[in-house]
């Protein structure tokens, strides 16, 4: 257990949260792939003591790092990367329809919480 | 062959809608085929099946390991049913095709709801596997919604299908509740297994109190019972096939299988029976203030639902067979009832009765046909339902019941004289009377056939009992397996059963006699509160606190959800993992020097990001990261994690250029919502809390990891020695398929959104030449 | 914004990249890489490709289709989960071939090989999707 690195873990979720926080979409989108990093060195983190490379017979120590969170924290880099490109491709399509790139309220829910009735479609169930 | 039968109503409901724009409305009678064929099929295992006493067993295995499993088992009490649901079925697609005019519109699409809520009825009576009986079940609440809705243009229709699909899909939900926890209990997932070796304890009450709940719901027992009423929104032959004769009866069925088993837990008798006389009472008091004839019987089958779950319910073998009796009783006159209440809407346009007089000249088929089902109902001789409601009789004043016994013995004359005084209600309101002077078309003997061949049934077999017999004592016997044999019959002899039946049927003509005076009487009496003023209060009670929930924590800001979800996350398990969470004695070490160094830069990179105002600064920072932690990853000693990381963040930092070369180079400088110091402080307290859980897991280790095991059968099983690459590719390769699914979705996503954004781009052109 | 240095640089190496992502494709199994990793390779030598050509060119010079080898790609892998289904084993286990070649002496072959070429023609594919949906109109 690596202290430096788990205080790394931190820096990265709380600069991931802090951008998360925004409305912007491009700074949403980097706040997603660090804490996206954050949590592929927490899983390694968690599986255990670093190790030699986990392949078969090439090992000369005998320690080896725990393969499984290796396996998890690839598709989990890989997934990040494909949402990634799709959050970005919103923000294009933002940028091209709206020019903006901002998260805006939902006007819907707005008008919900100022306790207006949303639709007509709830009303009826209910007669 | 199950599953071919399910297969076989699958084809047709999928086939109908096509047909049907060649057929018409004669697309029902194709539709007839799947049920028909269910009842040959059954007819055909009768010989082993209620002969001989054997069950036909047919084993799908699906996940064996998680006790998912197609399993079928016909006895002969799943038999009995087999025919009351697909004979009276194959009648009933009949029936509608001769019920619904030959201008309806979107025929096929009844005929296909109709003919999957034919399947899925088959196959609950036929499912021996809990999840199987839950999945059919809930099939059967779906179709019945939508058949409930037929006429979707009408707002009663449509909240009268809301009404019963959410009724009955509460139930459902307790009733799978129930029965997951039984089979967790039983250590079975198999409803024979689970019902030969019951569990026992807290736990399995509880199961079966929630299997009950569901049971009720489903089977309209007080206080669930107002969607059925509400159901008669439904076309005729639905109300006929699905809310009187077979899918009510999906409760009193899961009843009749578990009550053997479980009879004797000490809360089951006073509840079950309890509800049970409660529905009989309700049921046939309601039906006697009822002006529609088809609500007077849909009262009706609520107050003989109650009828079935006490006798099922009382769980004695004797009891178990009058039930069982009953069932085949009801099937038979109630839906000719029904049937002739359709062809009498039909031929007049009315179902009030008091409006309709004189029918009888009118209508003699149909006046015959209800006189004999009407009897049967009231329990007249010499028709079946005379001899199930003598042989119910006999079943309560057998049994050992303690208190129970008088309950429902007082419970089934009081409702057995107000069933008396309804079924006489019906008859004389519906036919009697002076001629009407509107003119009545020539009655259809082909819309009262059906109706004719189900009384004629319940008067033969009420003559000559050894017509069902066997069957019966069969189903009787799978059923409650300490049942023997005993032979139906019209008289028994001066017993007491014949008495408290003439007690009834004088009660329940006294009550018609003083019928004037008894309405007087129903219309002073205070308003006892309603079924459905019930869930009409529940419903909106649920809408106004669901709008005002919404209204706060649905306010519709990002930002805001996030911080609500993100602080949850921090505070709950935080606040468990400070006062619970073992910390670890596991040795820290500080790290490498190098170690060190790459996280400092990936620290001050990743802070800087937080302060950066230009889009671009704020990217290639991000780049540092990714590079950073590729490297952290060479260090862990995993190389494939680190060349993944080097490409992506390649790619990553490839596809940002890509975009922010149409996006203005410095951040925006609209207000936030959320202050910066409350963002601050969260995202603080996320970091915080993340390095609290890295401590502890480092040291939460119990077990060894299962990755040892995957080393092992690396090279023997995998054939490779890159153990990550042998886990993705061979031994969590289920995990990788989803994966590249969800890349799929992800590019194909990327390209709608590019494309429609060009083509608005393209119609801003073509509007701005347009303008200039 | 094409660049001679670029453009000659590329046709250089784009072959030699290509090549070089199938090594790691079939390599992945007993070294670092597989599909993942090998696709992403393939994915670089697009990039580059399309940097330095410009859209259009490459656009015309690299003719599958995104959604084609997507589609491939999730066939491949799905098929190769399926298939032992149909020889009577469980889904997605693998089965290993040795085949003696002429020449070529003694090769072993697992079916989780063509799981793997799926995973690689997804990757691809995705990569694939951004340069030809976000890329365009590089050379304007």
């Amino acid at each position: 257990m690596t202290l430096v690195l788990a205080g790394t873990v931190a820096v990265l979720y709380a600069v991931g949260t802090y951008l998360l926080l925004q409305r912007t979409l491009t700074r949403i989108v980097i706040g997603l792939a660090l804490l996206g990093h954050g949590a592929n060195l927490l899983l390694l983190l968690a599986g255990g003591p670093p190790g030699e490379p986990p392949l078969v017979g090439e090992a000369t120590s005998g320690v080896v790092s725990d393969p499984l969170p290796q396996a998890m924290a690839l598709t989990a880099i890989v997934i990040t990367f494909g949402v990634l490109a799709f959050l970005l491709a919103l923000a294009y399509r933002s940028w091209a329809v709206s020019r903006n790139d901002e998260v805006e309220d939902d006007v819907e829910d707005r008008r919900v919480a100022a306790g207006k009735r949303a639709s007509v479609h709830d009303e009826e169930v209910g007669q | 062959m199950p599953a071919a039968l399910l297969g076989l109503h699958a084809v047709v409901a999928l086939a109908a809608p096509i047909a049907a724009r060649r057929l018409g409305r004669r697309v029902l009678l194709l539709c007839a085929v799947a049920p028909a064929t269910a009842t040959v099929w059954a007819l055909l295992h009768a010989s082993a099946v209620v002969g001989r006493g054997e069950a036909v067993d047919v084993h799908v295995a699906w996940v064996p390991t998680a006790g998912l499993n197609g399993d079928f088992r016909l006895d002969a009490f799943a038999l009995l049913m087999v025919l009351l649901v697909s004979g009276i079925g194959t009648l009933i697609f009949g029936y509608a095709a001769a019920y619904f005019p030959a201008t309806k519109r979107d025929v096929g699409g009844f005929a296909a709801w109709l003919t999957i809520f034919a399947g899925a009825m088959l196959g609950l009576v036929l499912a021996d596997n809990v999840i199987l009986v839950f999945v059919f079940w809930e099939l059967t609440s779906i179709t019945s919604f939508m058949l409930i809705g037929t006429n979707h243009r009408e707002a009663a229709s449509r909240s009268a299908a809301t009404q019963a699909l959410l009724t009955t899909g509460a139930g459902g939900l307790a009733l799978l509740g129930g029965l997951v926890v039984l089979a967790e209990a039983a250590g079975t997932y198999s409803l024979s297994g689970l019902l030969t070796a019951p569990p026992g304890g807290e736990a399995a009450a509880w199961g079966i109190a929630l299997v009950l709940v569901g049971a009720f719901t489903k089977s309209a027992q007080v206080p669930f019972h107002a969607w059925l009423p509400a159901a008669m929104a439904a076309p005729t032959p639905v109300s006929a096939y699905l809310h009187s004769a077979t899918m009510v009866k999906a409760g009193v069925y899961v009843i009749a299988r578990f009550a053997p088993a479980f009879a004797l837990l000490p809360a089951w008798r006073p509840l079950v029976v309890g509800v049970g006389v409660a529905t009989m009472i309700v049921g046939g008091y309601r039906a006697l203030r009822q002006h529609d004839a088809k609500l007077l019987l849909a009262y009706g089958t609520v107050s003989q639902l109650g009828f079935m779950v006490v006798m099922f319910g009382l769980g004695t073998p004797d009891a178990t067979f009058a039930a069982t009796t009953l069932i085949v009783a009801h099937g038979l006159f109630k839906g000719a009832l029904f049937m002739v209440v359709g062809a009498v809407d039909v031929q007049t346009g009315t179902r009030d009765i008091r409006e309709l007089s004189g029918l009888r000249h009118r209508m003699p088929v149909a006046f015959s046909v209800s006189c004999v089902a009407a009897a049967s109902m009231a329990g007249l001789p010499p028709l079946l339902g005379f001899i199930a409601k003598e042989a119910a009789y006999e079943g309560v004043l057998a049994g050992e019941l303690g208190l129970t016994g008088p309950l429902a013995v007082t419970g089934i004359v009081v409702g057995s004289a107000l069933t008396v005084a309804y079924s006489l209600r019906f008859v004389r309101g519906v036919f009697a009377g002076p001629r009407a002077a509107a003119v009545v078309p020539r009655e259809r003997l082909i819309l009262v056939a059906p109706a004719a061949l189900l009384s004629a049934a319940s008067l033969l077999m009420g003559v000559a009992p050894l017509l069902v017999d066997a069957l019966v004592n069969a189903a009787a016997t799978a059923a409650h397996p300490e049942w023997e044999t005993y032979h139906l019959s019209l008289w028994h002899g001066l017993t007491v059963a014949l008495g408290l039946s003439a007690v009834a049927v004088a009660g329940g003509a006294a009550l018609h006699a003083s019928r004037a005076r008894v309405e007087r009487w129903q219309a002073a009496a205070p308003r006892a509160p309603s079924a459905s003023g019930g869930y009409d209060a529940t419903w909106r009670g649920v809408l106004a606190v669901a709008r005002r929930t919404t209204g706060v924590v649905q306010n519709g800001s990002l930002p805001l959800y996030l911080m609500v979800i993100l602080l949850t996350a921090v505070t709950l398990p935080g606040a468990v993992l400070v006062a619970d969470g073992e910390w670890p004695t596991a040795t820290y070490t500080i790290g490498s020097w190098l170690q060190i160094g790459i996280c400092l830069l990936a620290a001050a990179a990743a802070t800087t990001i937080a302060f950066a105002s230009r889009r671009f600064t704020a990217v290639l920072l991000l780049g540092a990261v990714g590079y950073s932690v590729a490297a952290l990853f060479v260090l862990h000693g995993a190389p494939d994690l680190a060349l993944t990381q080097m490409l992506i963040e390649t790619l990553s930092l490839v596809i940002f250029v890509l975009v922010l070369r149409h996006l203005p180079s410095r951040f925006g400088h609209r207000p936030q919502r959320i202050d910066r110091v409350v963002r601050f402080s969260t995202a603080a307290l996320v970091g915080l809390a993340v390095f609290a859980f890295s401590l502890v897991t480092a040291g939460a280790r119990t077990a060894a990891p299962v990755s040892q095991e995957y080393v092992a059968r690396a090279l023997p099983e995998g054939h490779g020695r890159n153990i990550v690459n042998v886990i993705l590719v061979d031994f969590r390769a289920l995990d990788t398929l989803g994966e590249i699914v969800v890349l799929v979705t992800a590019a194909l996503g990327i390209s709608s959104l590019v494309v429609a954004g060009r083509l608005s781009r393209h119609e801003r052109r073509a509007s701005a030449g347009d303008s200039t | 914004m094409t660049s001679l240095i670029l453009e000659t640089g590329t046709r250089a190496v784009f072959h030699t990249i290509l090549v070089f992502s199938v090594f790691l494709l079939f390599a992945g199994h007993n070294a670092p890489g597989g599909g993942f990793i090998g696709g992403l390779v393939a994915g670089a030598a697009l990039v580059l490709r399309f940097v330095a050509y410009g859209s259009q060119d490459a656009a015309r010079t690299v003719r599958a289709r995104p959604e084609t080898v997507l589609g491939a790609g999730v066939f491949a892998a799905a098929a190769s989960a399926i298939a032992p289904w149909f020889a009577g084993g469980q889904l997605l286990e693998s089965r290993l071939w040795a085949l003696t070649l002429p020449l070529l002496g003694t090769i072993k072959a697992t079916s989780v090989l063509v799981f793997d070429v799926g995973v690689y023609f997804v990757v691809v594919g995705l990569v694939l999707a951004v340069l030809v949906t976000l890329g365009g109109e590089l050379d304007s």
